[in-house]
């Protein structure tokens, strides 16, 4: 097990394009993620996902395209300083990766980043707590929560 | 983007492989000296016990001193803080991606129908 990274596999009953546009338009990503996102989503595309808009504090986040590979990949670095380049040191890479499968797509997500962000003692402490703390508990969460998904209309 | 809020110490204190590994040891045979661990380690005893220092400031272990010796343990509730918020990050996670597999079926049965 990485001692940095968290990675998540999900599968989504749509096509790998669609997927792809889900992940990377800013049209979207408003709709998952931030408040509001600004992005071109192009290798080296920058864009913004703001918070705040909804009450709460508000909060500006850099993001920028590192891989733009419809269908297959996307990925990005985020949570820089603003204003600064992006690197390996100062932010987080997020990348989705899209496979075919079963009439559908596999989503394998990951971020890593957290070694450089001296995070790496938590997911330590998920490889080796067998409490409530880890991964495990979340698994059969998204499981349970999957259906309910599907179910919606 | 909450774990900002970590205390960096805590994290700098566990970014070092020799000291996750001693932790690593800690956790599986329960509290040991710097003797046992440099028994199981590629390093000398002062150097476990540097290590140990590192450890013991930012409270991850707690030494106990029994004779001549310190017997150093691991705390559980200074790990579990670390560890709650990289669970907070995955739950985040979470979430995300559920919303995606909902926008994208969406979408799908609206081009299918």
């Amino acid at each position: 097990m990485e001692y940095d990274s968290i990675e998540r596999e999900i599968y989504v009953d749509a096509s790998p394009e669609i997927v792809f546009e889900v992940v990377s338009r800013p049209e979207h990503l408003r709709e998952w993620w931030p408040d509001d996102a600004d992005l071109d989503p192009v290798p080296g595309g920058t864009g913004e996902l703001r918070w705040g808009e909804h009450g709460g504090d508000p909060m500006v986040v850099p993001m920028t395209v590192v891989e733009a590979d419809s269908p297959r990949k996307f990925s990005f670095r985020w949570a820089y300083p603003l204003g600064a380049e992006p690197v390996r040191t100062n932010s987080f890479l997020v990348t989705f990766e899209l496979t075919p499968a079963g009439g559908g797509t596999t989503v394998r997500m990951t971020e890593v980043g957290f070694r450089e962000q001296g995070w790496e003692v938590a997911v330590l402490e998920a490889a080796y707590l067998d409490h409530a703390a880890g991964w495990d508990r979340f698994i059969p969460q998204l499981a349970a929560y999957a259906p309910r998904v599907v179910a919606t209309p | 983007m909450s774990a900002t809020s970590v205390d960096d110490e805590l994290w700098s204190a566990i970014g070092d492989p020799t000291r996750r590994r001693m932790l690593d040891i800690l956790l599986a045979d329960g509290p040991g000296t710097s003797t046992t661990l440099s028994g199981q380690l590629p390093i000398t005893r002062q150097a476990v016990a540097k290590h140990l220092v590192v450890l013991d400031a930012v409270g991850l272990v707690h030494g106990t001193s029994v004779g001549r010796e310190r017997h150093f343990e691991v705390d559980r509730a200074q790990l579990a803080k670390a560890a709650a918020q990289l669970e907070a990050v995955g739950a985040q996670w979470d979430a995300r991606l559920g919303r995606i597999k909902r926008i994208a079926e969406s979408i799908q049965r609206q081009r299918n129908a």
